[in-house]
């Protein structure tokens, strides 16, 4: 039991469609009358059942909404299951999306501050952090100007540096690394590697095929909310781009993957 | 408890935040806190003075108006402000495990802040109008304590309201202005004696929170324990209730928001 940092057990994850919701008194009193409080549901996850063991790195893959981003939000406990239960042991650092509570208005460094407040550090704890943070982000002078003036590239580079900066014993990636530069993307590998050999847990989302095999040892194949297939991270891998495809072209949010 | 304790340089952080936004938008900056009770005060005692005319027990209308306001500023601005926190980081709440209660509590702290500026102006009017200063006034701290826990525990048990129906933020702006009328702000409770709403009135647990705050500065009295006590129950019951409520609807805010 002890070397188990994941255990979810019939983790079913029920959405309410966002067209359907009842956003007024009046509607909902309408809809209460009519006896049709009804919704259309939309399960995300339906009785996923997965245990990952401390130490572990698990790579995600699937298509856009087969789930892997509400599976992530209900590891990192931002989402509760509908049904079924997510027992997660240990200290998590997510990164659900880079920079998730930038304030563009702010410096980088204040920034940094604000961001490391909002994953539970305390002040002191990131004062202690802040010279490595900038330092890694490799941001330079430009950590002192607004946040507005920053490509996306260097607002990765700056959540990025922020959430690993602390060693986690659950490391949580959703589709991030494939943001910076060559050179900076090598350089968040290297920090991945560190925090495996550490000990920690890393769960990585990607449509980069190529970084899943790369950096995880096991993977699992979401399709339509469920386990398609879990095993060694090349075979699931190639089981998944045979029915795909060589190496889809998807683009999820907005956020365009080009692929090498 | 300990979840949000551990946030609370978070806390802290958001409410220097909100005060800097405050501040920075207005040329004249944090002077308008105190500025917007006295120039309501001028007003009242324009309309209360030449229009309706009632006896107060210390006269000084505009010490016992300002003191209101003041009390009522921070109830429904804090209020109203608690609903919309949820609402304006809703990306925040949709991607990170943050004890969501840390937004209506920075809210209400920085309210606080708030209060504490406008008590210099209301010191001024007490020495301008040659109001007694009372070592009552010592008493105001624990006062606004209770203000607060009061404020607190409304804003924790409206804020995911106005997460799942988004029309519950004008419903409470028209409640707040029904209910200022129901507490004796602007005018004293004894002109409502042969009145029939002098119950809705009397029974009104903002009013006993109010002359918690008011009594100090007004008569120059401390409450007497048996109203202490009452208040006491009332804001401990309050922050209890919205802080139960908002514990149970907590799971499903990131699901609307």
């Amino acid at each position: 039991m002890d070397d188990v940092s994941i255990r979810l057990e019939g983790v079913s994850l029920c959405y309410r469609l966002a067209k359907q919701r009842v956003p007024s008194f009046k509607e909902y009193a309408i809809h209460f009358l009519r006896g049709a409080l009804s919704y259309e549901q939309l399960w995300a996850l339906k009785e996923v059942d997965l245990t990952v063991r401390r130490g572990e790195s698990l790579g995600i893959v699937g298509r856009n909404g087969a789930g892997k981003s509400t599976l992530l939000k209900v590891i990192s406990q931002v989402l509760k299951p509908t049904r079924g239960t997510a027992a997660i042991d240990g200290r998590l650092a997510p990164i659900l999306e880079l920079g998730s509570g930038f304030d563009y208005e702010l410096t980088g460094l204040e920034n940094v501050y604000l961001n490391a407040l909002l994953l539970g550090h305390s002040r002191r704890d990131i004062d202690g952090k802040v010279d490595e943070i900038v330092e890694f982000s490799g941001l330079g002078d430009f950590i002192r100007s607004p946040l507005r003036n920053y490509s996306s590239g260097m607002q990765a580079r700056l959540g990025f540096s922020i959430a690993t900066a602390w060693v986690p014993d659950i490391l949580i990636l959703d589709e991030v690394l494939a943001v910076g530069d060559a050179t900076f993307t090598e350089k968040c590998e290297r920090r991945l590697q560190r925090f495996h050999d550490s000990g920690a847990t890393v769960l990585l989302v990607s449509h980069t095929l190529d970084a899943v095999i790369k950096n995880c040892a096991r993977c699992i194949w979401l399709d339509d909310g469920r386990v398609r297939a879990d095993g060694a991270a090349r075979e699931v891998v190639s089981l998944y781009r045979r029915e795909h495809g060589t190496e889809p072209v998807e683009h999820e949010g907005g956020r365009l993957q080009a692929q090498a | 408890m300990r979840e949000i304790y551990r946030y609370r340089d978070l806390v802290f952080a958001l409410v220097a935040r909100e005060l800097k936004v405050r501040y920075k938008r207005s040329a004249i900056g944090f002077l308008w806190t105190m500025l917007q009770p006295l120039l309501m005060m001028l007003v009242l005692q324009v309309v209360f003075s030449s229009l309706f005319r009632f006896k107060l027990a210390f006269g000084n209308y505009p010490v016992f108006a300002f003191a209101g306001l003041l009390f009522w500023n921070f109830f429904s601005q804090s209020i109203v402000a608690s609903m919309n926190s949820l609402k304006g980081n809703a990306t925040l709440l949709r991607k990170l495990p943050i004890p969501k209660e840390v937004f209506p509590l920075a809210t209400v702290i920085s309210g606080v802040i708030n209060l504490c500026f406008a008590i210099v102006p209301l010191l001024l009017i007490l020495v301008v109008t040659e109001h007694r200063l009372s070592p009552a006034l010592l008493f105001l701290p624990i006062s606004i304590l209770l203000a607060a826990l009061f404020t607190l525990g409304a804003g924790l048990l409206l804020s995911p309201l106005a997460v799942f129906f988004s029309d519950v933020v004008e419903m409470i702006g028209v409640v707040l202005s029904i209910l200022m009328y129901m507490t004796p702000v602007i005018y004293p409770m004894e002109i409502l004696k042969d009145s029939r709403f002098l119950p809705l009135v009397r029974f009104n647990p903002v009013r006993s929170i109010l002359e918690v705050f008011r009594d100090p500065i007004y008569q120059g009295e401390v409450p007497p324990l048996t109203h202490l006590t009452v208040c006491l129950v009332i804001a401990v019951g309050a922050l209890a209730v919205g802080a139960w409520a908002f514990r149970r609807s907590s799971d499903r805010i990131p699901f609307y928001i």
